[in-house]
């Protein structure tokens, strides 16, 4: 079992991910802002960071800097959602140095897809 | 459905933050905000609450929001939105109206906004009240890191205020938010001025916050406006490595863009500023 941290302002966007990240048996740890979301990060050190780049406070690709500017952190695999159109949010990955992107909407296969390959052998 | 049109002065800035951010749910580029985000906004872009506005129907519903700046003879429409299930209600165009009608009584010469490049519903509805295009704008990114090119001349760091009096001499048209007056309000403007040895001289001046650069101006005194450019950008990076950085509203024929694209900036949108010659009212 995984530790999952979603990181998403819009509660709605959280049911879906909710329902399939648990049926899979992995924890899902959720915070709506960035300040939360880097606290939160640090406190449960996660194994996968799953990340909204819409944010009331900071947006996402600013927070993916604070996350990997923390010694603790930097290694967490961080895997965009988002409805940026896919060339924005292949750029944004590349340029940010993120593991992966969703463009929503997105199939539940899709997700379980990108995490199991993102945790590894924390999948099983 | 009967509408009203309130005073946002009649709202908490987190109740019309929380409007705000429902009316963007859908947005492909949302740009949420929290309560601290908004009262910054309407500090730094000189947003005046009693020009603002909200709909409501007559069951109380709240069904989107507008924002007026004001300065001199200027106006600004700006996080103008209607609720995703309200919309086609009339929302916007009575926002609307009821902006430019107290731009008008202020007197104000024009009305000026900015929209996203393929919103079409919104552009349309910016066209029916009067607007017109003026400029396209990008929405640059660049994530941080690091710089392996050499650095050229000599580079003087600019505080806040040579940072605002340099910003001054900038010599062509500025969106709302990048304005001197904008920057003004704002604490946490710098600067810096570049001589390279070939006699190129130029200036940039942005917003450092803890984590990222914003609202850039550059410009380019004397020679190649792609050497001075990537010379200032590559001092301002090698300065700080571990930065990120928003660039909102470079023209899209600005001199420097290839300077941007040179140090790794990469394009999120475009955007299309409007203006409106406002009515005269007696």
């Amino acid at each position: 079992m995984a530790k999952i941290l979603y990181i998403e302002d819009i509660e709605d966007n959280l049911t879906l991910v909710q329902k399939i990240i648990t049926s899979r048996g992995h924890e899902l740890l959720w915070a709506n802002n960035a300040e939360k979301g880097l606290e939160m990060a640090t406190s449960n050190q996660p194994d996968l960071i799953l990340l909204d780049l819409g944010l009331p406070d900071s947006d996402g690709q600013t927070l993916s800097v604070w996350l990997r500017s923390e010694p603790t952190l930097e290694n967490i695999p961080i895997i965009v959602l988002t409805a940026w159109p896919e060339e924005v949010a292949r750029h944004t990955v590349d340029a940010y140095g993120l593991d992966g992107y969703l463009c929503k909407p997105f199939s539940l296969t899709e997700l379980v897809q990108l995490v199991d390959t993102a945790l590894g052998s924390k999948s099983l | 459905m009967t509408l009203g049109i309130i005073p946002a002065t009649q709202f908490t800035i987190q109740e019309l933050t929380d409007l705000y951010n429902q009316t963007r749910v859908d947005y492909l580029v949302p740009m949420p905000m929290n309560v601290d985000r908004l009262a910054e906004y309407i500090r730094d872009f000189d947003v005046d609450l009693t020009g603002s506005c909200v709909a409501r129907a007559d069951d109380g519903q709240v069904l989107g929001l507008g924002m007026l700046g004001v300065r001199e003879n200027r106006a600004w429409i700006t996080r103008l939105g209607v609720i995703p299930d309200t919309r086609r209600s009339g929302a916007g165009a009575a926002l609307m109206d009821y902006m430019l009608e107290k731009a008008d009584v202020l007197h104000l010469e024009e009305t000026h906004l900015e929209v996203i490049k393929n919103n079409e519903p919104a552009y349309r509805l910016f066209v029916k009240k009067g607007f017109r295009d003026t400029h396209e704008y990008l929405v640059l990114r660049r994530a941080p890191h690091a710089i392996s090119e050499p650095l050229a001349g000599s580079i003087k760091w600019l505080d806040r205020d040579e940072a605002l009096q340099t910003l001054k001499t900038y010599p062509n048209h500025l969106t709302w938010i990048s304005a001197r007056e904008s920057m003004a309000n704002a604490p946490d403007v710098q600067g810096a001025r570049l001589w390279l040895p070939n006699g190129g001289t130029g200036w940039l001046v942005y917003r450092s916050q803890k984590f990222f650069f914003s609202h850039l101006v550059m410009h380019t005194e004397q020679g190649n406006p792609v050497e001075v450019g990537k010379q200032l950008l590559l001092h301002l990076y090698s300065h700080n490595p571990r930065k990120d950085t928003y660039a909102e509203n470079i023209h899209e024929s600005d001199p420097h863009l290839p300077a941007y694209k040179a140090l790794s900036y990469f394009e999120n949108f475009s955007r299309i500023e409007m203006r409106r010659n406002n009515r005269k009212v007696e």
